[in-house]
C-alpha cells in the first residue's frame, strides 16, 4: 500500500514539475473556464425565472452552473490530460521507461489522473467554491458537505481519468475520444441544462456519463434543485459506473502490457 | 547469469497498399534462433550493422518484449513468465536523447524513476547524490535536462539506469553520437561497473573499437542470427589473424584527444612516451 502511495505521489509531483514553469499557465487555468461559465450565465440571465426545477433566481442559477462547471472541468481535464500524456510520454520515450520498471501499473495510471486533476482544476475549483459561498449554497450549516462533495468529485474524476489513460495507452490514435466526449458530455450530463428538461432519448444518453450521477448527487447534497429528488438511483448508478470503469481500466492495462510485450508498440510515437 | 536459448522474435507488420484497401499482414523475422549468456562481472558484446537485430535482442533480454519462441532465464528464474521480477533487477541505457523528462532537472528525473522502483525516500536521496557524483553531474543537478549537452544527457541516462542498482545492465549503443572524450569516460565507467561492481553487462554497438576495448565475449549478429561468437582472440582465430608488427601513424582521434587534454592542462601519462618519440607508435595487430 505504501508503495502504491509512493508511485502515485511521484506521478503527481512529476506532472507538476513538468507542466508548470510560467504564471501564464496558472492564469489560463482560471480565465478560460470562467469565461465559459459567464457565457452560459449571461445567456440564461435575461430570461424570467419561474422556479422550474428549483431555479428561482440568479443566485440559484449561479449555484446550478457553479457545480455543473466545476464537475465538468474535472471530468473534461481528464480527457485532455489522457490525450496529451499519451503523446508526450510516447514521444519522449518515458512511457516505455516507466513500463521497464516493476511499478504497479494501476497506481501509475491513477497517479497521472490525480496529478492532472489537482493541478488543472484547483484554480477554477476555488472560483466555483467562491460562487457557492457567495450564493449561500454553502454556509456554516452545510459546510460538513464540502469535504464529502470534493472527495466524491475527485474520486469519480480520477476513476474516469484512469480509464481514459488506459485507453490512450492502448492506442495512440484514440484522439477521437476528445470529440466523442466534449460536446455530448457538456450537453447531456446536466452541466448547464438540467437533465429533467430532456426528452427521453436524451435522458437515456445522459445515463452513460458518470458525470450525470456525480452532478445529481452533488446538487442533492448542496440542496440545489429539489430536495424531494430520490438520490438512491443516482448513488447506485455512480457506483455501478465507477466499478465498470475500474474493471475496464484493469483489463486495458493488462492488455496493454501483453500487447506491448508482443509488438513493442509503446516505443512508437 | 542470464541465459537465452533459441530465442526468436517475429513482428507482424500491417501494410496498406491502397488508400481504401484492406491492410495486409506480413511477418518480419527480427531475431532467429539466438542463444547467448550474460555472466555477472563480464561485458558481453553484440556487434552488428544497422538492422542486424541488436535492439530487438536487447529488448527481449530485458523483458520489455516477449520472445516468440525459445527460453530465457535469469539466475535460474523463467524471465518470460516472471518479467516483473526481472524488471526489479535489470535496467536499460540507450544511446540518444529520449527516455528522460526534458523539463525536469536531473535530480527530479532520478527521484521520479527511483520512486517507481519503490526505493525508500532517504535511501533514494542518498543514491541520487552518489550517482550524480559518479556521472559528474553534481553541479548541473538542478538544471532542466533541456539545457544539457548531448554528453550530459547520456550521463544522466547512465545515472537513471543505475538508480535501482541493477544486477544486469543492458547498454544499447551508449556512446552513439558522443564526442571522443565523453565516449571514453563512459567506456571507463562501463568497465568499472562490470569489473568492480560485478554487474552483468550486455553492450550492443557498431563501433568495433569499443567492443574490442570493453567486451570479454562477443556475439556477431547479422540478419537476426548469430554468425560468430567468441572472445576477441577466438574471433581473430577464425580468420587466422596472426599478430603483425606495424608502424602506425597516430590516428586523428588520438591527436585530437591530445590537443584537448593539453589545452585543459591535463597530463596524458599513457602517451608521454609517444610525444618524446614522435607521432608514430608501434602496434601489434
Amino acid at each position: 500500500m505504501r508503495n502504491i502511495a509512493r508511485i502515485m505521489k511521484a506521478e503527481i509531483i512529476k506532472q507538476q514539475q513538468y507542466d508548470y514553469h510560467s504564471y501564464f499557465v496558472w492564469f489560463s487555468l482560471l480565465i478560460w473556464p470562467v469565461l465559459g461559465f459567464l457565457e452560459v450565465y449571461y445567456t440564461y440571465k435575461p430570461f424570467a425565472f419561474t422556479g422550474y426545477l428549483g431555479i428561482e433566481d440568479g443566485g440559484d442559477l449561479l449555484a446550478f452552473l457553479g457545480t455543473g462547471y466545476m464537475a465538468y472541468t474535472c471530468f473534461w481535464s481528464m480527457v485532455q490530460n489522457a490525450w496529451s500524456m499519451s503523446l508526450q510520454e510516447r514521444r519522449d520515450g518515458t512511457l516505455e521507461m516507466a513500463f521497464l520498471t516493476p511499478a504497479n501499473r494501476l497506481a501509475m495510471n491513477y497517479g497521472k489522473a490525480l496529478g492532472a486533476l489537482i493541478q488543472e482544476v484547483w484554480m477554477f475549483g476555488c472560483f466555483c467554491l467562491f460562487v457557492l459561498f457567495y450564493t449561500h449554497t454553502l454556509n456554516w450549516k452545510n459546510l460538513w458537505a464540502l469535504p464529502l462533495f470534493l472527495v466524491l468529485l475527485l474520486f469519480s474524476s480520477m476513476v474516469w481519468g484512469g480509464m481514459l489513460n488506459a485507453v490512450f495507452l492502448y492506442s495512440r490514435d484514440a484522439s477521437m475520444i476528445m470529440d466523442v466526449f466534449d460536446a455530448p458530455m457538456i450537453l447531456f450530463a446536466g452541466t448547464r441544462i438540467p437533465v429533467q428538461c430532456f426528452p427521453l432519448w436524451a435522458k437515456v444518453i445522459s445515463l452513460l456519463f458518470p458525470l450525470t450521477y456525480c452532478l445529481n448527487i452533488i446538487r442533492f447534497i448542496l440542496g440545489i434543485q429539489s430536495r424531494a429528488h430520490n438520490i438512491l438511483p443516482d448513488l447506485a448508478g455512480l457506483f455501478l459506473c465507477l466499478a465498470v470503469m475500474a474493471g475496464i481500466t484493469v483489463f486495458l492495462i493488462w492488455r496493454v502490457e501483453k500487447h506491448n510485450r508482443e509488438t513493442g508498440e509503446l516505443q512508437f510515437f | 547469469m542470464i541465459k537465452a536459448e533459441h530465442l526468436s522474435k517475429t513482428y507482424l507488420i500491417k501494410e496498406k497498399k491502397h488508400i481504401f484497401g484492406k491492410k495486409e499482414e506480413r511477418k518480419v523475422p527480427a531475431v532467429r534462433d539466438i542463444s547467448l549468456e550474460i555472466p555477472k562481472g563480464n561485458i558481453t558484446g553484440i556487434l552488428g550493422i544497422n538492422g542486424a537485430g541488436k535492439t530487438t535482442t536487447i529488448r527481449m533480454l530485458s523483458s520489455l518484449i516477449a520472445p516468440a519462441s525459445g527460453t530465457l532465464t535469469m539466475d535460474g528464474v523463467d524471465a518470460v513468465k516472471h518479467h516483473l521480477w526481472v524488471k526489479e533487477r535489470i535496467n536499460i541505457i540507450s544511446g540518444g536523447e529520449r527516455n528522460l523528462y526534458w523539463r525536469l532537472t536531473a535530480r527530479e528525473n532520478l527521484r521520479y524513476f527511483g520512486s517507481l522502483y519503490g526505493i525508500d525516500r532517504k535511501e533514494l536521496e542518498k543514491r541520487i547524490r552518489e550517482l550524480l557524483k559518479t556521472v559528474g553531474l553534481e553541479e548541473a543537478a538542478d538544471i532542466p535536462v533541456e539545457r544539457y549537452s548531448k554528453g550530459m544527457k547520456q550521463r544522466l541516462q547512465i545515472a537513471r539506469g543505475l538508480i535501482n542498482e541493477p544486477e544486469y545492465l543492458f547498454l544499447d549503443e551508449p556512446t552513439l553520437g558522443l564526442d571522443i572524450l565523453i565516449a571514453k569516460e563512459i567506456r571507463e565507467l562501463i568497465l568499472t561497473l562490470a569489473k568492480e561492481r560485478q554487474k552483468g553487462i550486455l553492450l550492443t554497438t557498431h563501433y568495433i573499437s569499443e567492443a574490442e576495448e570493453l567486451c570479454d565475449y562477443i556475439y556477431v549478429l547479422d540478419q537476426g542470427q548469430i554468425i560468430a561468437r567468441g572472445t576477441k582472440a577466438e574471433l581473430k582465430e577464425i580468420f587466422k589473424a596472426k599478430p603483425r608488427l606495424v608502424v602506425q601513424e597516430m590516428s586523428l582521434e588520438e591527436v585530437l584527444m591530445k590537443i584537448i587534454k593539453q589545452s585543459r592542462g591535463e597530463t596524458d601519462e599513457e602517451h608521454c612516451a609517444d610525444n618524446e618519440g614522435g607521432n608514430y607508435q608501434t602496434t601489434a595487430v
